[in-house]
């Protein structure tokens, strides 16, 4: 057991460092490390500068054009990209229907979507949520019926992410409701232009458009589209699900939150001494210190097993239930170090910009703080995850 | 010992629970919320028509010569519906610094809250200079001129006067600006909860008055354990809503053919959720009933600790239990959440609580 990095494991670091010192573009450097919101033309751009050094695929097998990278590599370069306050890769294609396409697609969904994932020709969504189907996803309604070469869709999908900038959505639909609710599901890949879909935007608590309705009225789709078998949409879609949820517990990103709040909390003063010698506020980032080392031992452990071939399995529910947990954590003391400064709120109450003495990062404490509610929710809500936990790992 | 309330206490809280639960639905303060002064100028007369802006004045101001206690009653209910109508900043602060104060003009300044005519915000807290409350910059000079800078000013867009806390020579001392003195600037902005706020900035300004010049930052001191009372009552409020909203809600979502309420998991936690509450309202109760004023004092700060932490976890778990419409700006169980956690961190935070009941 080791946990130095080998010299070429260093040589590597230097490159992803020189790489994003040349090419991550400024503007958006600017703006990420200002907190703004990034476009999504530019959050395309960063993508393409990504996708043009070849490292897009970070975690896809070589021949489907990925890096091939070890887990070290892999840990390496997702933390360095987060150290530097990178724009979080866009996971839908990416990570969650990528594989599923090289796992169960046919031949033609391979060579026609996995390259311009890869380019970030197009930008992916998910159709998984509706109304009544949160955590019991499998009781999904929304039907597709066949009619010659076409499915038809009818329905509604919810809490579709970034969903208003799609280009193609991954949904999970209903082709049979005569057998157990987990068959009769299948997966089927449809282009956002198709007449028929419309996106409606959800506000947010944070006062954010973030998330989405999507409708589907008689939306015609061939059937070609569909993802493997017919009916066989649930075992994809769980497939999917561990892949989300390892990418979603941000150890890298937690890390780089937890030193900005250390370091802002040297300037602020909540009574005569600045907070960042305040002990209560020091044993509080001890303890998501402490917390935090163990999670990215345990994301390392994951990949470790990833690449002895041991896919992401139910302890990927582990990462996401910790990892959710200390983003919480970390938002929540965010928040309580800024204190009333975090009160001026544009949001949905008008009074955009606050012209007023407290930073900006003092008032982002707010919105990023009821932003991050939503983390214990989705990708299955963290109460599902023990679920999971109890029945496929501890057997219960 | 003797836990009850009196008959008037319970009028007022029959008075006030009515108005909430028949006349302010959440979609009522949501307007509210969006509309420019951020409350509604019918509510805030029918609360003078009812005598509440009179609760914590004397008799001769049509007043009911009311204390903290029968304040917390009021402020209870209306965390239940989370009223934004601005009674803190008006009753609280600003009419608690009047009264207190031995400024002789105070009766009429006070009359006009009462009748809800005018509105008052009182400025305290300075930018980025923490909770402390005599940690401030702000001069009234020899020359009778303010000059420094206000933050967190509840209430201030929609202030006629404001009511400042400034340095006067070696003292601290209240003064009386009206909005339209000249040198005075304001920034208007929204708070997270839905309420406003602003800042000010004086350049030479000159006040209308002076209210006190001896014992003001006692006065300012005594002010703000009132104000810390009537927040964790409204918090107690909240909390209370919060965790029935969340039993409603989880009785009627299905999830695996059956309500989310059936779940044992679940009912553990809307148990905590409970208990939290009455353990707090237990302590609020405690704070309320002690007479010894600096045990009291005492009491308040470790209330406030009390609070920030349990209104952040009611808050926090009402969300969750509420699933994604719970992060939804158009379910009312988010509003509580921003409420408890302003709550939660205005006047100090938990740990700036803990150590000053430590401290004393």
């Amino acid at each position: 057991m080791d946990l130095n990095f080998s010299k070429e494991d260093l040589d590597f670091q230097s490159e992803v460092r020189e790489f994003l010192d040349k090419e991550y573009p400024k503007h958006i450097k600017e703006k990420m490390d200002n907190g703004d919101d990034l476009t999504r033309d530019e959050i395309v751009e960063w993508h393409k500068v990504v996708a043009k050094k070849g490292w897009m695929g970070h975690s896809w097998p070589v021949e489907h054009g990925g890096t091939g990278w070890d887990a070290t590599k892999k840990y390496i370069y997702l933390r360095e990209l987060a150290m530097e306050g990178c724009p979080m890769f866009i996971p839908f294609g990416l990570q969650m229907v990528a594989p599923v396409i090289w796992t169960f697609g046919s031949q033609k969904q391979k060579d026609y979507f996995l390259p311009r994932i890869l380019n970030f020709d197009d930008w992916w969504c998910q159709g998984y949520s509706e109304p009544g189907s949160g955590s019991d996803l499998a009781s999904l309604k929304c039907k597709a019926e066949k009619d010659g070469d076409e499915y038809v869709i009818n329905g509604q999908k919810t809490w579709t992410t970034l969903g208003q900038h799609a280009d193609w959505i991954f949904v999970l639909v209903r082709t049979d409701d005569s057998g157990k609710k987990q068959e009769g599901i299948t997966f089927i890949l449809v282009d956002m232009k198709t007449p028929g879909v419309s996106v409606k935007p959800i506000i947010t608590i944070d006062g954010d458009h973030e998330v989405n309705e999507v409708w589907f009225d008689n939306v015609r789709v061939p059937a070609e589209n569909v993802v493997g078998e017919p009916g066989q949409g649930w075992t994809y879609a769980k497939f999917l699900l561990f892949h989300e949820r390892t990418s979603i517990a941000g150890a890298p990103q937690l890390r780089r939150g937890l030193r900005g709040l250390v370091k802002r909390a040297e300037k602020i003063f909540h009574n005569d001494s600045p907070l960042s010698e305040d002990p209560f506020f020091k044993s509080k980032v001890a303890q998501i210190e402490l917390d935090l080392s163990a999670l990215e031992m345990t994301e390392l452990r994951g990949l470790a097993a990833e690449r002895e071939g041991k896919g992401p399995g139910a302890e990927s529910s582990l990462l996401k239930i910790k990892g959710t947990e200390l983003q919480q954590r970390l938002t929540s003391l965010a928040l309580e170090a800024a204190g009333h400064e975090a009160l001026p709120f544009g949001g949905p109450y008008g009074f955009k910009d606050q012209e007023v003495s407290s930073s900006k990062a003092a008032q982002l404490t707010a919105a990023k703080y009821l932003n991050f509610r939503k983390v214990t929710i989705y990708g299955g809500t963290n109460e599902i995850q023990k679920n999971i936990i109890a029945k496929a790992v501890l057997g219960l | 010992m003797n836990l009850n309330f009196s008959d008037e206490q319970n009028l007022l809280r029959d008075s006030v629970s009515r108005f909430c639960t028949s006349d302010y639905d959440f979609e009522t303060r949501m307007k509210s919320v969006n509309s420019d002064s951020g409350f509604s100028k019918e509510h805030w007369k029918l609360f003078a028509d009812l005598g509440w802006l009179a609760v914590p004045f004397d008799e001769e101001l049509g007043g009911l010569g009311g204390d903290v206690l029968d304040l917390s009653i009021l402020f209870e209910e209306f965390g239940k519906s989370i009223v934004v109508e601005p009674y803190l900043a008006n009753v609280v602060l600003a009419g608690g610094v009047l009264k207190r104060s031995g400024f002789d003009k105070k009766d009429e300044y006070l009359s006009s809250i009462v009748s809800g005519e005018k509105q008052f915000s009182l400025a305290n807290y300075e930018p980025e200079k923490g909770y402390n409350l005599e940690n401030i910059e702000t001069v009234l000079d020899d020359k009778g001129l303010l000059n420094g800078t206000k933050s967190t000013v509840l209430n201030a867009p929609n202030a006629d006067y404001f009511i400042v806390f400034s340095k006067k020579g070696d003292d601290f001392c209240f003064s009386l600006v009206s909005k339209d003195a000249e040198g005075l600037n304001l920034k208007s902005y929204k708070t997270y909860d839905g309420f406003v706020s602003g800042e000010l900035t004086f350049e030479n300004c000159k006040p209308e008055a002076i209210i006190q010049e001896k014992d003001a930052l006692n006065n300012l001191e005594e002010v703000m354990k009132d104000a810390i009372v009537c927040i964790s009552a409204e918090a107690v409020g909240a909390m209370e809503k919060c965790y029935r909203l969340t039993i409603e809600y989880t009785q009627q979502r299905e999830q695996f053919g059956s309500p989310l309420s059936k779940f044992q998991a679940l009912q553990h936690r809307m148990v905590d959720m409970f208990m939290e509450t009455e353990y707090t309202k237990s302590f609020l109760l405690k704070v309320l009933a002690t007479e010894d004023k600096d045990e009291k004092t005492k009491l308040i700060y470790g209330l406030k600790n009390q609070i920030s932490k349990s209104g952040k976890l009611v808050g926090e778990e009402a969300v969750q239990l509420h699933g994604g419409m719970g992060v939804t700006e158009e379910m009312s169980i988010g509003h509580y959440l921003k409420r408890l956690m302003v709550i939660a961190n205005i006047f100090g935070s938990a740990d700036f609580y803990l150590q000053k009941y430590i401290n004393s």
